[in-house]
């Protein structure tokens, strides 16, 4: 059976389903069949395309991309608070011969707190060659260098904001300001989920507290909730309301259950041509099953001694981020679409004492990080599992109060780093430069969009016919933006 | 379709790029003009000149547009035209180029742009830096919180050519021809202005190079003025896209229809029915037969008040033999308080009402911004007439000379908490890293959005970058809009929403806060009267601790004193000790010059000595500690003319103030102007300085013939009631957006509604008495093949209550709802699992609209049933079905406890009897009482389930008597169901 069509192709529009399709669907017969169709299905109210007497029915029913995807699922570390490129894995020698001298005009307008500015300043931290392919990484990410071949590191990724508020939104939806869908919600809308039972887009915070923006990076803006992320935690019960806080004896809860479901029986007999009622009666049941579905997904406790070790997990420093880690891996396991993972506070924001707190972010990420790439690649999930690591921006290569004692460094968007592997990237390899002394991006330059429609690319989508109609609109995540599919870092 | 698509691009590369072996460039007659033709000129042509863009001939393309210079000579990746169609950004919604065309004109460009043949190269010069990219991109943009309207430090004003001329206490700032001469460049250069130490505050960064060599390039051509034409009123040029689109139907004045006739007469109760009808009957159709009275009375109060009606309501209605009974109670509704609660909640959506300021910022709460909530609410139960409510929320200000009024009235009152209305949108200007001017003009659009759409139902802020794609709106329409609100939103004299005043470029004070004061008054008085206790323990805490820090202060500086050369360490200190105005000229100079040094700041205090550290900390605990016990002063968050002589509005090319272009005036969308009484400002002669700009907005928006205003409201209020509006695109009424499916009852409305003098009162009754509202929801057979998806009204809709109606009928049912009306909005607690509730009071919770509306942290109920975010407004609620709803109705503990307070109220209403308490269920959850067969089955559950209860309870053994326990928790299961029901949930 043909797909319903969600990627419209220049000037057509997506394919709706009606409400006599959807009947018959239900009415021939097929009613345990329609009711599977509907897990996790949202029905949406009429919108414009009611003038042609339809109505959309937006589910995460598996989608068929628009070409051979190379990844058909996305692990995304997010580096909230901006690490410092200068520090990690844009080397700059020539910070030392210009050390303390004060920046340029250029680099000058942009610095945030410029009371606090100082001049140029190298990196504490020492660089080396690593594997074969030679990429330099700093010794703060021994276990990163260590798989180093197996990555390609972009160090000409820009955004247009110094505050992170503007600059998370940017990473995450393609715009400064908060109401447009992300980057997940756009991936799950068009290629919906491979498991039912679990939610297509899951978030793994921080027990430790949201990141800037909250949850609202992670939000749908105008697309249907359905294709929200939904926040997932790592500690206590998973999902929100996935159980209540207390629990019924277990006879009231099927007595319960039973009744609801012959209520609710009864009032779609009455009103028979309601398929939202279906909808909302499979909802429950999918509520149900993903009681048993999550918590199993979840559940790390089974693993290898070994992988536990791998992770991090017996280490307080790793434990916390490497269980997030190793919670990704079997979510995307089980047809997880789009996982992301964030990181407490601000712990890449290292505004002060540089070689404390980026040591600890590191000491904290690294090895779970690289853990994550080990144990994806041996188990043949590299292949179609795209993993990307960075922030919202980098850091400027001056120094942030210099005479503190405790020297750190702001917040630089011209120019930073991040990294990304499998699913279709190239392994060991470096793309795009910033200038001498790691400021701005200078040769390669890789915008927002061009990041994100690489992506979608590499999802098998094309960014510019992913289209979600709105109010007469046709909305994109890369909107009427230049967008390029930065060709070189595909293997 | 892979095969299929390369092909031609094969092609194109073949036939482009065999002649560049011979190394000739293509030339703009020959190879790069007929490109531009196939795919540019439509939009581009001499006529059309899209973004001040024609690509017709060479000398227009080297021109450039709006925007500047579209191609540079030898630099393709400079130049936006090959950016942009390289990245497929253009054509503009059309096909991409193919690569070989995209590489002739790239190669055109390398070859520095030659006309017919390579032989006649035509040298690109840069065309001369022109006075407004200067004056308003530059200097406008950095210069101007010290050297503009509220201050000019140093006696300089840099707001206008003259100012620069002129000069202040050190001379002309510049001298033209001669930038090196130029103080202005002097300072540039080194670095000293904009001052390094007060680019935060001020929301301004310092120059970059090329800013900076503009500046320089322009004196250098002698700083000449920008020949101008002054600018023109907005009254419509033909729009770009052709004197047609003023034929569009939404531009047409509404006229009243004759009403149809129709087969059916019987079913006609008013001309609403009639225009339905006959579209019915056209296709073979007919009205459903009535719902039934308890069916149709639920359908009422979840409609007008927004919960379901008390038993008791129930019964007293059902004993109604009046024939007109239920016109009654619809009349009951429409005077209740409620029904304002329940109505300005979609007014609120439309306007972006939150009680935060949202946007890219840490979402700071906004505490005076319920008052507005509660004039809209107070607004609605007078049922003030729109024309009315629209004038005193645009320009309430402008209504009185509120300045000259020693103490306002109520209603006076109420017309400045009335402009809160312009205030609503996303605002994160009070961070000072969110308050450049990028983010300022942002802010400005979110209003003309919000405005636009609200109450014109146009997608204006579309024209903001461009010209409208689809509507003849041109950016010069949104441009003369903005210039109305620059009196009040002037990026270059911003006023911060933060309390603090932080960045605003001048002292705090009053007359530059958008906070304007209650005068005197009893609410002022009782909360001074209330702080004063606490406000004389923080100043005695303060003094305690200033004492302590002096010395240590007066320490350190003689340290830093005794760093600095002996020659000088004399005289600072002297100049630091003089009495502020007894201070020479020659130590103001000195202060200023080593205030960096002089200032010792309490972080270095703190470092320093770690036993005042100590002390420090402690008292700012309690100091801290008092402040939380102060009351907020009542203060009214309102929209108000600046005075003075705003910045003249420029239209900004691509949207950026470094584009600006040609000055316009304050006005309206030219293809609206047709049978209108034109825009036309008259400055009221008041004590009050107010430019009139927006009361004028008003007048022309309210008037009875206006083809929007009226149209767009009745659909709102159409839409509300059946789910649909007869345009179901509420925000776009152009010509993307849907076609009325009953253009005639939309105009029939529009004119019944303006006539009958603008009530929404009268509108509710209309609708309401109607046949068309009072059928069935149930559909037959035959209207689900020719009307499926009810676009013709056929039936009811079946609707799920909202997410406000749904929360606020949970607590109804269950008694947990405190009626408590108006004031300060409740506050949030969020639970260890993330679950967002409101603070309880001791008689429950009131309702959603008073619960405090953040934008970053919306209740979670209402979140996952579709409350929306507000980015920046909302006339209408998206509607999904989703499974975190059957989570929230199933687990959450607001809805389990809900359930035992409404089995408690059972319990209280009609004692042990189970088949009354069952009936009792029935009429709180689904307003009816139970069938014999339905009543049978819940009694079966009921037993069953207060026998597993009491089983579970005996082996918990609670304090309380195990067997009413129980009984109490088997109904409370049985409620929890219920409040879970399909038929609970939605409005048959």
């Amino acid at each position: 059976m043909k797909s319903r069509q969600r990627h419209a192709g220049a000037g057509s529009r997506p394919e709706p389903m009606d409400r006599r399709t959807f009947f018959s669907r239900v009415g021939d017969g097929l009613q345990g069949a329609a009711l599977a169709t509907l897990l996790g299905t949202d029905l949406l109210g009429p919108d414009s395309l009611l003038a042609a007497g339809s109505r959309q029915v937006y589910d995460l029913k598996k989608q068929d991309p628009h070409f051979e995807p190379r990844a058909t699922s996305v692990i995304q570390l997010f580096m909230n608070g901006g690490p410092s490129q200068v520090d990690l894995l844009d080397p700059k020698p020539a910070l030392e011969k210009f050390a303390g001298q004060p920046p340029s005009r250029d680099l000058a307008s942009e610095i945030r707190a410029v009371r606090e500015a100082g001049g140029l300043m190298p990196s504490p931290f020492k660089f080396a060659k690593h594997g074969e392919s030679g990429i330099e990484v700093s010794e703060v990410m021994p276990q990163l260098a260590e798989q180093v071949d197996d990555i390609t590191v972009i160090r000409s990724m820009f955004t247009p904001h110094i505050a992170h508020e503007s600059s998370l939104f940017t990473m995450h939806s393609g715009r400064m300001f908060p109401g447009r869908p992300s980057l997940g919600a756009w991936v799950v809308y068009g290629l919906g989920t491979e498991n039912r039972n679990l939610p297509a887009y899951v978030v793994l915070d921080d027990p430790k507290g949201l990141p800037i923006n909250d949850i609202q990076n992670w939000q749908a803006g105008f697309l249907p909730a359905v294709y929200q992320g939904t926040r997932v935690r790592s500690e206590g019960s998973p999902l929100l309301n996935l159980h209540p806080r207390e629990e019924w004896p277990n006879p009231v809860v099927k007595l319960s259950r039973s009744l609801l479901r012959h209520l609710d029986r009864d009032h779609l007999s009455r009103h028979p041509a309601e398929p939202e009622l279906e909808a909302r009666i499979a909802g429950y049941e999918l509520a149900a099953r993903m009681q048993l579905a999550a918590s199993d997904a979840l559940d790390v406790s089974g693993e290898s001694e070994a992988t536990k070790e791998m992770y991090g997990l017996n280490d307080e420093q790793t434990a916390s981020y490497g269980k997030r880690c190793l919670m990704a891996r079997r979510l995307v396991e089980r047809g997880v679409r789009m996982v992301q993972i964030y990181i407490e506070g601000q712990i890449w924001d290292n505004h002060s004492a540089l070689v404390k707190n980026l040591g600890y972010a590191c000491r904290k990420t690294d090895k779970p990080a690289a853990a994550l790439l080990k144990d994806l690649k041996l188990r043949g999930l590299l292949d179609q599992t795209l993993v990307v690591w960075g922030g919202e921006f980098g850091r400027l290569p001056i120094a942030q109060q210099p005479d503190s004692g405790e020297v750190g460094r702001d917040h630089g968007p011209s120019g930073f780093s991040v990294w990304l592997a499998g699913g279709g990237i190239k392994a060991g390899t470096v793309y795009g430069a910033t200038d001498d002394i790691g400021y701005k991006a200078a040769e390669n330059p890789v915008s927002v969009h061009d990041f994100h429609a690489t992506i979608l690319h590499l999802l098998g989508m094309n960014h510019r016919q992913l289209i979600f109609e709105r109010e007469g609109r046709s909305e994109r995540l890369t909107d009427e933006f230049p967008a390029r599919i930065v060709q070189d870092i595909i293997a | 379709m892979g095969g299929g698509r390369f092909f031609p691009v094969w092609i194109g590369i073949l036939m482009f790029s065999l002649p560049v072996q011979g190394a000739q460039s293509p030339g703009f007659e020959t190879d790069v003009l007929p490109i531009f033709r196939q795919h540019c000129l439509q939009c581009h042509s001499d006529q059309a000149r899209q973004g001040g863009l024609s690509l017709e001939s060479l000398e227009k393309v080297l021109a450039g547009g709006d925007s500047g210079a579209v191609v540079v000579a030898h630099r393709p990746l400079e130049s936006r035209l090959l950016v942009l169609i390289n990245s497929g950004g253009m054509p503009m919604g059309g096909e991409p180029l193919e690569a070989g065309a995209i590489d002739v004109v790239r190669r055109w460009i390398e070859a520095g742009m030659p006309g017919e043949t390579p032989e006649a190269p035509v040298p690109a010069a840069a065309p001369p830096v022109r006075e407004r990219e200067v004056m308003a991109a530059v200097l406008g943009a950095k210069c101007l919180p010290c050297h503009g309207r509220r201050r000019q430090e140093a006696g300089l004003d840099l707001r206008t050519r003259e100012g620069l001329l002129k000069g202040g206490k050190s001379g002309p700032a510049i001298v033209p021809g001669k930038p090196a001469e130029s103080l202005l460049v002097r300072r540039i250069q080194a670095q000293e202005m904009p001052p390094p130490r007060l680019q935060e505050q001020f929301s301004v960064r310092g120059l970059t190079s090329v800013e900076f060599e503009k500046v320089q390039a322009w004196i250098a051509r002698g700083a000449l003025p920008d020949p101008e034409e002054p600018p023109q009123a907005n009254l419509g040029q033909a729009p770009p896209t052709g004197s047609k689109a003023r034929e569009f139907w939404s531009f047409q004045t509404p006229r009243r229809p004759v009403e149809p006739g129709v087969k059916e007469r019987d079913r006609i109760r008013n001309p609403v029915d009639a225009f339905l009808l006959a579209r019915l009957e056209q296709e073979g159709l007919e009205f459903s037969p009535p719902a039934d009275r308890l069916t149709l009375m639920r359908r009422a109060y979840l409609d007008l008040v927004g919960f379901p009606p008390s038993p008791e309501e129930i019964r007293s209605f059902l004993a109604d033999s009046d024939p007109r009974a239920y016109e009654r109670m619809v009349d009951r509704l429409l005077e209740s308080p409620h029904y304002g609660e329940r109505w300005a909640r979609y007014w609120l959506d439309a306007v972006g009402y939150a009680d935060s300021e949202g946007g890219v910022s840490s979402d700071e709460v906004r505490p005076h911004a319920f008052r507005y909530r509660d004039y809209v609410i107070r607004s609605l139960n007078a049922d003030k007439p729109y024309d009315r409510f629209l004038t005193e929320q645009l320009a309430g200000d402008e209504l009185f000379d509120y300045k000259a009024a020693e103490t306002y009235s109520p209603d006076q009152m109420d017309l400045l908490v009335a402009t809160g209305f312009l205030r609503m949108g996303p605002d994160s200007t009070y961070s000072t890293e969110q308050n450049n001017l990028p983010e300022r003009l942002d802010v400005v659009a979110t209003q003309i959005e919000i405005l636009s759409s609200s109450t014109m139902g146009l997608t204006l802020a579309c024209a903001r970058c461009h010209d409208h794609k689809f509507d003849p709106l041109s950016q010069r329409d949104y441009y003369s809009l903005s210039a109305i609100l620059r009196t009040a939103y002037d990026p270059y004299d911003w006023l911060s929403p933060s309390m603090g005043c932080i960045g605003v470029g001048a002292n705090c004070n009053d007359s530059n806060t958008r906070l304007l004061p209650l005068p005197s008054d009893s609410e002022l008085r009782e909360v001074e009267e209330h702080n004063a206790p606490f406000k004389r323990k923080i100043a005695e805490l303060e003094r305690q601790l200033e004492q302590k820090a002096q010395p240590l202060r007066k320490q350190i500086l003689e340290e830093k004193l005794a760093a600095l050369p002996e020659s000088l360490r004399q005289d600072l200190k002297e100049a630091s000790q003089a009495e502020l105005d007894e201070r020479t000229p020659v130590q103001k100079y000195l202060l200023g010059k080593f205030a960096e040094t002089l200032q010792v700041t309490q972080g270095e205090i703190l470092q320093k000595f770690k036993d005042f550290a100590e002390t420090y900390k402690e008292i700012e605990e309690q100091i801290k500690d008092e402040k939380k016990k102060l009351k907020d002063k009542p203060k009214i968050r309102a929209l108000y003319d600046m005075g003075g002589r705003p910045t003249p509005t420029r239209i900004l090319g691509r949207g950026e103030y470094t584009n600006p272009g040609d000055q316009v005036l304050p006005g309206v969308p030219a293809v609206l102007n047709g049978e209108l009484t034109p825009y036309r400002v008259e400055k009221p002669d008041w004590s009050t300085e107010t430019t009139g700009r927006r009361l004028a907005l008003a007048k022309w928006l309210t008037q009875p013939n206006h083809p929007l205003t009226s149209r767009v409201m009745v659909n709102r209020v159409w839409q509300h009631h059946f789910g649909v509006g007869l345009v179901s695109t509420p925000g776009n009424f152009g010509s993307t957006g849907a076609r009325p499916s009953h253009p005639r009852l939309l105009d029939w409305l529009a004119r019944e509604f303006v006539d009958g003098g603008w009530s929404f009162k009268a509108l509710h009754r209309l609708v309401m008495t109607s046949t068309a509202y009072r059928q069935q929801s149930r559909a037959r057979r035959h209207a689900l093949e020719r009307d499926p998806d009810n676009l013709l009204l056929s039936r009811f809709p079946l609707r799920r209550m909202d997410a406000d109606a749904l929360r606020d009928s949970i607590l109804r049912v269950a008694g947990r709802l405190d009626p408590t009306r108006y004031g300060p909005a409740d506050e949030l607690e969020i639970k260890p699992d993330g679950e967002v509730i409101a603070k309880e009071s001791p008689k429950g919770y009131r309702r959603s609209i008073y619960v405090r509306q953040r934008r970053s942290q919306p209740l979670s109920l209402l979140e996952s049933f579709d409350a929306p975010l507000l980015v920046p407004n909302c006339l209408k609620r998206p509607h999904s079905t989703v499974s975190s709803q059957a989570l929230q109705l199933e687990n959450s503990q607001l809805v389990r406890l809900s359930a035992r307070h409404m089995a408690g109220r059972v319990i209280d209403a009609v004692g042990e009897d189970p088949s009354r308490q069952i009936e009792r269920v029935y009429l709180l959850a689904l307003s009816r009482p139970p069938t014999a067969e339905e009543s049978a089955k819940a009694e079966e559950v009921l037993g069953s389930l207060t026998r597993e209860w009491k089983r579970h309870l005996e082996v918990e053994v609670p304090a309380e008597p195990v067997a009413s326990k129980a009984e109490w928790l088997a109904l409370a299961s049985l409620c929890h169901t219920f409040l879970n029901s399909a038929e609970f949930l939605y409005v048959n």
